[in-house]
């Protein structure tokens, strides 16, 4: 057996090993290993490996974000934020048709920003939203199928668990794919807003009413909420004002949700001890798996699969569109059985080197040279240009040819294609980024194994399962339609990138 | 046993949150200090009062080498938090199709991932205690605080030995489940067998 052959056998065995149940990490570090001891012939390379790579993985600075995150999302939940967000949001929207369900998601959505994590959003909004839903006359599987869906918003909007493993896997700037993230965070809640709205026009039983509160109180409970504008606010902004990295900001917003948790009388001892116990179990499997992954990914680089396979695909000419759709249909349907960090850990070293030699012409060479060309000429003609020049010049841009070495030089310019082609694979890389977040969020909350759906049904015991999966496939179709305009649309996403950098 | 293998497997977990958290001090305390330094290094403090922020500058600023600390620091916290994570079933694992196994095939499943599982972790003891002595012939030292390399990794030797141990008793406990056939560690994943 070749390397080769070998890589590729490796892909159902692994899958065999996943299906048997046994733990997603423990399964790639297990054929990660098999796999080096058969291509280097003997155990001395990955045991050799062995001596430094856990402690390397797990030292590792960029990952340090994980835990701190995770232990400033279960500190966010002590500290009464969610209750503020949620009555802040129900006061403007409560009174409206439908609009307790909406509160929810535009609380899901501000809890989002202080919480990583989707799970712990969903849970702490169900705690707080799932007693008045009910009590205002909310049918079970709509009010549980709305937390499921809001509770994926807390991966969707920064700062974002799965976000930090899909830039540390593809060696791209954490603080940049945060700032992608906002705008599509921003319309999945717009678009489970809007869904409410149908739904509850559709099945008017479905939703009962509230009355409307005075304006001086919806005020007074806006109010209410300055804690988490204050810690969100401190962390992105230190991120992007060039105040700290992403891992101190992390650390500032632990800080400050233990801070406010701790003032609001959360933090007592046993919460304290509880908070750790939670993050110590996520944290572990998080990087037991990110270690599989690891060993496995470093298998597969050696038998060279990922770059046979980016050439094959190449080499047939496959549409990249076509290429794109198909991967994202592939998270769509595995999100069903799998959780969203496994699934990434074990696609994305293999599917990213396929992306990004694919050409989406996101950028082109003539209109960056003729923009910035613009630009010069606008601020008037440089000195010493002679009018030959300049006329050549104009040409090229009304023509829309390249421009030559010679005149960008005389324009003092240097837009070059690989220049071009940098920040192309740049923003490919961002954009598919949010694209995968987007579809392996999803995973969250389609049955049969959406994990949203069952921590928020469990809190419900009077609602069947079978209700919150008929009124989650509403959800779940605003998010399809959210994911095909955004990539019919690129620069939705790479909108405030192109802003700030 | 169990008592003793969850009370040991939980203090980790509190071990390793603590330093985590006093790494999340340590980092806003670093930050605090780098800010200040700034501020006093600037036209406006450097023309209002130039002894005091030049006699400030000296003693406040960033914690030098921070960052090395939160590595060593949060590698210990991880391997400490292994354990918990294996007396507690956290592992993330796929059971669609295993639930469709009978309730026999799948205590002895069970019984062989644990198995292997504590194969893996006494490995990864092993292994990392191999690195350690490695480092302490070579007497590594840290870049900026010149701290010896191998007490960080004795540091993580020490959760992942724990980790082994757990692991083993884990194995263990699976390994009697599956002969005997009764359920001594319930955590929730045999409830709907």
């Amino acid at each position: 057996m070749t390397a080769l052959e070998i890589g590729i056998a490796s892909f159902p065995v692994l899958m065999i090993l996943i299906f048997l149940r046994v733990p997603i990490g423990l399964s790639m570090f297990l054929v990660g290993l098999g796999g080096l001891i058969m291509v280097t012939d003997g155990t001395q390379v990955a045991f050799g490996r062995l001596k430094s790579e856990t402690y390397s993985t797990f030292s590792s600075y960029s990952l340090t974000i994980v835990p701190m995150f995770l232990l400033m999302g279960h500190f966010a939940t002590l500290g009464g934020m969610s209750t503020a967000l949620f009555k802040a949001a129900e006061g403007f929207l409560g009174h409206r048709k439908g609009g307790v369900a909406m509160a929810a998601i535009g609380a899901c959505a501000g809890f989002g920003a202080i919480c990583g994590s989707s799970l712990a959003t969903a849970a702490t909004m169900g705690r707080v939203a799932l007693p008045e839903l009910k009590q205002y006359g909310y049918a079970g599987g709509f009010s549980t199928a709305t937390l499921a869906a809001g509770g994926t918003l807390g991966i969707l909007i920064p700062p974002s668990v799965v976000l930090v493993i899909y830039a540390i896997l593809t060696e791209q700037n954490i603080a940049k794919l945060f700032l992608a993230a906002f705008i599509p965070g921003l319309l999945a809640a717009i678009g489970y807003v809007i869904v409410i709205s149908i739904y509850v026009r559709l099945y008017p039983e479905s939703a009962g009413t509230r009355p409307a509160i005075a304006w001086a109180e919806r005020f007074a409970n806006l109010v209410k909420v300055w804690p988490v504008l204050l810690v969100f606010g401190l962390v992105v902004g230190g991120i992007y004002g060039g105040l700290f990295t992403p891992t101190e900001g992390a650390a500032v917003g632990a800080f400050g949700t233990g801070f406010i948790a701790w003032m609001n009388g959360g933090l007592d001892r046993p919460n304290l001890v509880d908070s750790f116990m939670v993050t110590a179990r996520s944290t572990a499997m998080i990087f037991f798996i990110v270690l599989g992954a690891g060993f496995y990914n470093g298998f597969l680089a050696l038998t060279k699969v990922p770059q046979e396979l980016a050439d094959f695909v190449v080499s047939q000419g496959f549409s990249p569109w076509m290429v794109l759709a198909l991967i994202l249909a592939f998270y769509l349907i595995f999100g069903c059985l799998m959780d969203s960090l496994s699934m990434i850990l074990l696609t994305i070293p293999i599917f990213f080197p396929v992306i990004s030699v694919m050409d989406f012409g996101l950028l082109s060479l003539i209109d960056m040279q003729a923009d910035a060309a613009m630009e010069v000429l606008r601020n008037g003609v440089p000195e010493g240009m002679g009018a030959e020049m300049l006329t050549s010049i104009q040409e090229a841009i009304a023509t829309g040819t390249e421009l030559t070495r010679e005149q960008m030089k005389e324009l003092g310019i240097r837009v070059t294609e690989g220049r071009v082609n940098r920040i192309e694979t740049e923003y490919v890389a961002i954009w598919f980024g949010i694209l995968v977040l987007i579809v392996v969020e999803v995973g969250l909350i389609t049955p049969p194994v959406g994990m949203n759906l069952f921590i928020i049904n469990a809190m419900d015991r009077k609602t069947k399962m079978i209700d919150t999966y008929k009124a989650v496939m509403f959800f779940v179709a605003s998010d399809i339609i959210r994911v095909i305009i955004l990539v019919a649309f690129p620069f939705i996403t790479l909108l405030p990138l192109l802003l700030l950098y | 046993m169990h008592k003793l293998m969850m009370g040991l497997a939980r203090s980790m977990a509190i071990l390793g949150g603590m330093v985590l958290s006093l790494l999340i001090f340590l980092t806003c305390l670093s930050i605090i200090g780098r800010l200040l330094n700034g501020a006093f290094h600037s036209d406006v403090m450097q023309s209002i009062a130039p002894g005091f922020s030049n006699w400030m500058v000296t003693w406040v600023g960033p914690i030098n080498g921070d960052f090395e600390l939160v590595e060593a620091g949060v590698a210990f916290a991880i391997f400490a938090f292994l354990p918990l994570c294996q007396i507690s079933a956290g592992h993330a694992a796929v059971d669609v199709v295993a639930n469709a196994f009978p309730r026999g095939v799948n205590r002895f499943l069970r019984m062989i991932t644990e198995l292997l599982f504590a194969a893996v972790l006494v490995l990864i003891a092993w292994r990392l205690a191999a690195g350690t002595i490695s480092k302490f012939g070579n007497g590594e030292t840290s870049f900026l605080l010149e701290f010896q390399i191998w007490w960080a990794l004795g540091a993580s030797l020490f959760g992942a030995v724990v980790a082994a141990i757990v692991g083993v008793y884990m194995g263990a406990v699976r390994t009697i489940e599956f002969f005997t056939g009764r359920i001594q560690v319930w955590d929730g994943v045999e409830g709907e067998q």
